[in-house]
């Protein structure tokens, strides 16, 4: 406990290296995750952010480094975090001859105290299927339950490990709104996911993890506005409206053309509208489905490593 | 041990809705015993056809077949005596009985007390010695009629003798069928270990705070209880159905049973601990299980078997099972001393616990 009072984090990792043979999965790492905080590691598949996870969870032992969970070494206080932290893993697969009640049942006797079995079975939407197999259940649902089961203790710290994949967007989103409230609880999250747009809206923090390593980590707006200061003007593109015209408009850099749409690159959007809106109605039209995008996580993934996340 | 029993509970709920797993340790070791008691059962009603060859013909000939109809379950068929011997090379009949020519006569000369006894011949087929048995009974039957001038005997052999012969192998198979379907408990928890170390559940189970020892022990548990209701229904099976009861101390009962499903699921270990995949650890399971079934005494005697597979037979754990469990719940005769049976199943138990603590891997 003293160390976590003295740094202030619950997770703290310094160095951390994982090698299975030649290979290395994680490739000295460092991070540090506050109280009360979503982080997420957002990368692609094997990235190394698995492997991570699973030290922190007392799972695998590190061939380097340190990881500090919940003020404990994970080297030689794996037991004492345990019963303090939830998980759910990755590829999520229960005893397929048992029941959801019955399986969360048989997690809730492993804590000495534990949520009641209705309340995560409500909070988790699982009502309609309380007393089915889990070999009945669909992909979602079955993440679902692993999601609960990493809920069962209440949890100072939760690891959820791609937890909406394989899940429709209506289960996504409720379960964003799930680790909103668990954040509104005072608890922390550690997620991984290649879901920018779930990094986006959930994380306070993330890592972009690649080849094992971390590229670079901070606020999401923090990472993008580090590279790409310019937002984005889009509309349909119109001969009325030549490139020539749009190069000579206040504060833009670019012009570019992406299909049917002219893109304007502005270090100013206001400035910009403006004059395009003024523009177009001087020559008698009115810029169809205009918008403004700002660059994404995927923008900065694409400029760290030259490649897109799905890949 | 909150969570030790839950896990208990769960282990069992998952056995009991798994049809196969069900059906390999609890109903097989049954229909085979139920089976098997049946064909020692049939064998027990004899009923015997003899070929008949009168080459007398004299009222005492007509006299004496009139005897041997008159058994019941006895069928004669009536021929030459080459024909008579062919039929029973071929099985058509169980045996042959000839009536000399002069058999009515020296019968008289040996009733007025002059010349030698009449005489009958028998032809049975010394490989079969129940049969033979039979036989002679039957012939005895009638002969001491005879013998007694044709007075009712004053002494009858009593049916039971019979029926005593076919209890001995059925109360060899009782006991066999236990220790077999108590081996069949213990290595076939590979399979769910197996399975859920593929499914990653005992991954996941390793993220909580539940220990390695309240997983094992839960395992341990439920396969000892399993076993324990297996004991329960075969010997009630045995009692009620043939007649088979325990005549050792139940708590030697209890005892073996307990180690033997220890031993048995030490070996389950072992084989999850080589199997990487639910059907490696199925066709693992099936390639100890059958051998073991086979050699172990629980279906032929051992001293019957060939020398070299006496040696096997010697080794295997299932061999000290069933002769321990023969021993202490109807008294058979002992293949080893019960503290080496004992002594050997710890061995196992010890051995095979040893290797699985080395080599099982959890994820």
């Amino acid at each position: 406990m003293s160390a976590s009072v003295a740094t202030g984090s619950v997770i703290e990792v310094r160095g951390l290296v994982k090698r299975y043979g030649d290979l290395v999965a994680v490739d000295g790492i460092d991070f540090d995750v506050a109280p009360g905080e979503v982080f997420g590691l957002l990368g692609p598949n094997g990235a190394g952010k698995t492997t991570t996870v699973e030290i922190l969870e007392g799972l695998r032992v590190p061939d380097g480094g340190r990881a500090i969970v919940l003020g404990l070494d994970v080297a030689s206080g794996a037991e004492a975090i345990k019963p303090r932290i939830g998980i759910s893993l990755q590829t999520a697969s229960m005893y397929p001859k048992l029941t959801v009640v019955e399986i969360i049942d048989l997690f809730r006797s492993f804590y000495t105290t534990s949520r009641p079995t209705d309340e995560l079975i409500e909070m988790l939407e699982l009502g309609e299927r309380r007393n089915a197999r889990t070999k009945d259940l669909s992909g979602g649902q079955r993440q679902r339950l692993a999601v609960a089961l990493a809920l069962v203790n209440d949890p100072e710290l939760v690891f959820l490990d791609e937890p909406t994949t394989g899940l429709d967007p209506a289960a996504r989103r409720s379960l964003w709104d799930l680790i909103k409230g668990l954040k509104a609880r005072g608890r922390s999250v550690l997620l991984t996911t290649h879901y920018m747009e779930e990094a986006e809206v959930l994380c306070d923090r993330l890592a972009i993890m690649d080849h094992g390593s971390i590229l670079e980590h901070g606020t999401v707006d923090s990472l993008i506005a580090r590279r790409f200061q310019e937002r984005t003007v889009r509309f349909d593109t119109s001969e009325a409206l030549p490139d020539p015209a749009l190069a000579d408009l206040p504060a833009v850099s670019t012009v570019k053309h992406d299909a049917d749409a002219t893109l304007l690159y502005t270090t100013d959007v206001a400035a910009t509208v403006g004059a395009l809106l003024a523009l177009a109605e001087s020559r008698g039209i009115e810029p169809q489905n205009l918008g403004i995008r700002r660059a994404t996580l995927e923008d900065v993934f694409l400029d760290l490593t030259g490649r897109a996340l799905r890949d | 041990m909150q969570a030790l029993f839950a896990l208990t509970r769960a282990n069992i709920r998952s056995y009991t809705r798994d049809r196969a797993a069900v059906f390999w340790t609890l109903a097989f070791p049954l229909v085979f015993i139920v089976l098997f008691g049946l064909i020692f059962q049939g064998s027990g009603s004899t009923r015997l056809t003899l070929g008949w060859v009168d080459a007398d013909g004299s009222p005492a000939a007509v006299k004496l077949q009139a005897g041997f109809e008159a058994l019941q379950g006895i069928t004669l068929v009536k021929t030459d005596r080459d024909g008579a011997i062919d039929d029973m090379k071929v099985g058509k009949v169980d045996s042959v009985i000839v009536v000399p020519a002069g058999y009515g006569a020296s019968l008289e000369a040996a009733q007025s007390g002059a010349g030698a006894p009449g005489q009958v011949e028998v032809y049975t087929d010394p490989s079969r010695p129940q049969l033979q048995g039979s036989v002679y009974q039957a012939v005895g039957t009638v002969l001491g009629i005879v013998n007694l001038g044709g007075k009712p005997p004053l002494v009858v052999p009593s049916p039971q003798t019979v029926q005593t012969e076919n209890l001995n192998a059925i109360s060899y198979f009782v006991p066999s069928m236990l220790g077999l379907s108590i081996m069949q408990v213990g290595i076939f928890a590979a399979i769910p270990l197996v399975a859920d170390r593929e499914k990653l559940i005992l991954k996941r189970l390793a993220a909580t705070p539940l220990r390695r020892w309240q997983l094992v022990g839960s395992n341990v548990l439920m396969r000892v209880l399993i076993a324990f209701t297996q004991a329960i229904i075969i010997v009630a099976v045995g009692s009620l159905l043939f007649g088979v009861e325990v005549v050792g101390s139940l708590i030697l009962v209890a005892a073996f049973v307990t180690l033997g499903a220890m031993a048995f699921l030490a070996l389950g270990y072992v084989i999850a601990s080589f199997a990487k995949t639910e059907d490696s650890a199925n066709g693992m399971t099936s390639m100890i299980q059958f051998p073991m079934m086979f050699l172990s005494g629980a279906f032929f005697q051992i001293d019957q078997m060939p020398q070299f597979l006496q040696v096997v037979a010697r080794l295997i754990p299932l061999t000290y099972l069933a002769d321990a469990l023969r021993q202490v719940m109807v008294g058979g005769a002992a293949f080893a001393p019960l503290w080496v049976c004992a002594a050997v199943l710890l061995g196992w138990l010890v051995v095979c616990f040893g290797i699985a603590a080395r080599k099982f891997e959890w994820q």
